[in-house]
């Protein structure tokens, strides 16, 4: 991660200096209780509000909560087995789910990734007033919440007066006027949708991805193509493995943000989100909120952290020994 | 040809030099055309919050205003609900800050300067739950806040907002703190400082640009989540400003009023944009250094 780091002033870059190991051993006799103290108050509050949550979770995965339970009738929850299981896991909808997150993702992943690298390879080729302005530009965007960005699209998109479809019109889609771009959800959901989603997700990977590429060394570039590599073999064979744990990093984040999108779907369908749209996210909160059935909610909640984990495992093993390492 | 003089910058210094001005006219282009596509979202979201109502219902949208009206603004402000959600995010935000800050400085400092056991779960623990998605706790976290009575109370939201910015915070302040060198408090202790005074006086201060980046991240964060206060959040008048827009633009009145939808997006935006614009160095850095979430 020291890829990143690295671009804070130098002031700042000078402190960045691993301390020898042993400086952060200490612990003595003297203080030993004090690292648990600290920490409690972190523990505590991590345990009451994800800890027990997870667990409960899990709990209610095997019983038979819903809303008119919890209200009316508390006494009446009792363990039903694998029922909330079988039912929800039969269930040709959470599939269909599961499916467009799974499109959706690979995507919107693929697409703000290769944007996102091409546009960093182009910032370090353009005049420094460009990169200036394609920077501040990438500011603003980075800074629009996904719930604003959903309003935003939906005015875009919107099949009156809508201004996506008369810049088609005026390019030569004559019939794209007064174009609904939400009635079929197919479309709405790969176009629109990963529209939002690639346009919030850019200005993150080309800064980001940029900010990296300046890490690599002049010189490695410069003996490759002293050797003959060409510009693609040396980005391919140079700048790429430099760059890679950075790239793994946000191929991660990525997934993990695209994985579970929610706000710019909701913003974008009015709140109530037609089952075209319906991601895994929005599948599992409509389930669980708008026919309050928590339990078969909460079942699909397991699914998705374990399809996330399953995706994620590499990842993990790779950031633990990241976290071992200092 | 080959009497011209190259550009220092070695990479492209085998094709002549007018090549390169031309090439870089092209990729000047390329990446204006891109800055202008990115851009003009925003663009169209100011430039619809002044058109007047005629000219956004008109069948040719003009890409410039033909007078200017401030309308939508006042219909936004006008809306009973606008004013007491901006002040409960603010609130809502600022308390999870404050507390996210203070908790998980404590705990950073433990597994930045301490060696105990179960540290190294501990930081673990505080990486993997990061990737926990917040949507599948927004079930049980309701039923919690439920039963302890704190459903429909900013402070609800508050704790559960700790849920994203603890383990952001320590892990962001941990890398910071390790990044002080231990050598500065021992010669403050051996100057006569308490080990309480040298932690007062040396990391503290030395943390402060840490704890801001982190802060401002966090701020941002809590500003924009937006499933947990639609959860957990019922009364009109006690929902934050998100859960407001989305709700304002999908009521009957302003359904088709775009003109005031993005003058209310633009305005719960602001106070995050200009945190943006402050930090954007900052943010860049601090965003990656830590964050497995966003």
């Amino acid at each position: 991660m020291s890829v990143i780091d690295s671009d804070r002033p130098a002031a700042q870059a000078s402190r960045d200096r691993k301390p020898p190991r042993s400086a952060r051993s200490r612990g003595g006799a003297s203080g030993s209780h004090i690292p648990y103290i600290l920490i409690i108050p972190a523990a505590v509050v991590m345990i009451g509000i994800l800890g027990y949550p997870l667990f409960k979770l899990f709990q209610m995965s095997f019983q038979n909560v819903n809303s008119y339970m919890v209200l009316f009738a508390p006494a009446f929850v009792r363990y039903i087995g694998f029922e909330n299981f079988s039912a929800v896991l039969s269930d040709p909808t959470l599939w269909q789910s599961v499916e467009r997150t799974v499109y959706l993702t690979v995507e919107v992943v693929a697409l703000s990734l290769l944007i996102g690298m091409g546009m960093a390879l182009l910032l370090n080729r353009v005049s420094p007033w460009v990169k200036v302005i394609v920077v501040t530009v990438m500011m603003f965007v980075w800074s629009v919440p996904a719930i604003v960005t959903g309003t935003l699209y939906r005015w875009l998109f919107a099949g009156q007066g809508g201004i996506i479809d008369y810049i088609c019109y005026l390019l030569g889609g004559k019939g794209m006027l007064n174009h609904d771009w939400f009635a079929n959800p197919t479309q709405g959901l790969y176009v629109v949708v990963a529209a939002c989603m690639v346009w919030g997700a850019l200005p993150f990977l080309v800064i980001g991805l940029n900010a990296a590429m300046t890490q690599v060394p002049k010189e490695l570039v410069e003996a490759s193509k002293i050797d003959g590599a060409s510009p693609w073999q040396s980005f391919r064979h140079v700048v790429i493995p430099v760059i890679r744990p950075f790239l793994i990093l946000v191929s991660a984040l990525s997934f993990i943000w695209d994985f579970q999108v929610f706000g710019q779907i909701w913003a974008l369908r009015e709140n109530s989100p037609e089952p075209g749209y319906q991601t895994i996210g929005i599948y599992l909160y409509v389930k669980g909120f708008s026919s309050s059935h928590y339990s078969n909610s909460a079942v699909i909640s397991l699914v998705m952290i374990l399809l996330m984990l399953a995706v994620l495992i590499f990842y993990i093993r790779q950031v633990i020994k990241i976290g071992a390492q200092d | 040809m080959a009497t011209l003089t190259f550009k220092p910058k070695a990479s492209r210094s085998e094709r002549p030099a007018n090549e390169n001005r031309w090439m870089t006219g092209v990729w000047n282009t390329v990446a204006l055309g891109f800055a202008v596509v990115m851009g003009f979202p925003i663009y169209w979201m100011i430039l619809t919050t002044v058109k007047s109502g005629k000219d956004l219902l008109s069948v040719n949208p003009t890409f410039w205003p033909t007078h200017f009206s401030f309308s939508s603004y006042s219909t936004v402000f006008s809306d009973p609900n606008f004013l007491p959600d901006l002040e409960n995010t603010a609130l809502i935000t600022l308390g999870s800050v404050v507390l996210g800050l203070a908790v998980g400085f404590l705990a950073a400092v433990a597994v930045a300067r301490f060696n105990f056991r179960g540290r190294n779960f501990f930081i673990v623990t505080m990486l993997v739950v990061q990737m926990v998605p917040l949507l599948s706790l927004v079930i049980p976290m309701y039923l919690i806040l439920v039963s302890a009575g704190l459903y429909d109370e900013l402070f609800g939201v508050i704790l559960a907002y700790l849920v994203f910015t603890i383990p952001y915070v320590v892990w962001t302040l941990r890398s910071f703190i390790v990044n002080i060198p231990k050598e500065l408090d021992e010669a403050a202790m051996v100057d006569g400082c308490t080990r309480w005074g040298a932690f007062f006086r040396v990391v503290l201060p030395l943390t402060v640009p840490g704890l801001i980046t982190t802060g401002v991240y966090c701020w941002i964060q809590a500003w924009n989540e937006f499933v947990i206060a639609n959860t957990m959040l019922s009364s009109n008048n006690k929902q934050t400003s998100m859960v407001w827009l989305t709700g304002f633009s999908a009521s009957p009145t302003h359904n088709a009023d775009y003109g005031a939808q993005m003058a209310g997006a633009l305005l719960v935006s602001l106070p995050v944009v200009i945190l943006f614009v402050i930090f954007q160095k900052r943010l860049a850095s601090g965003l990656t250094a830590g964050a497995v979430k966003g």
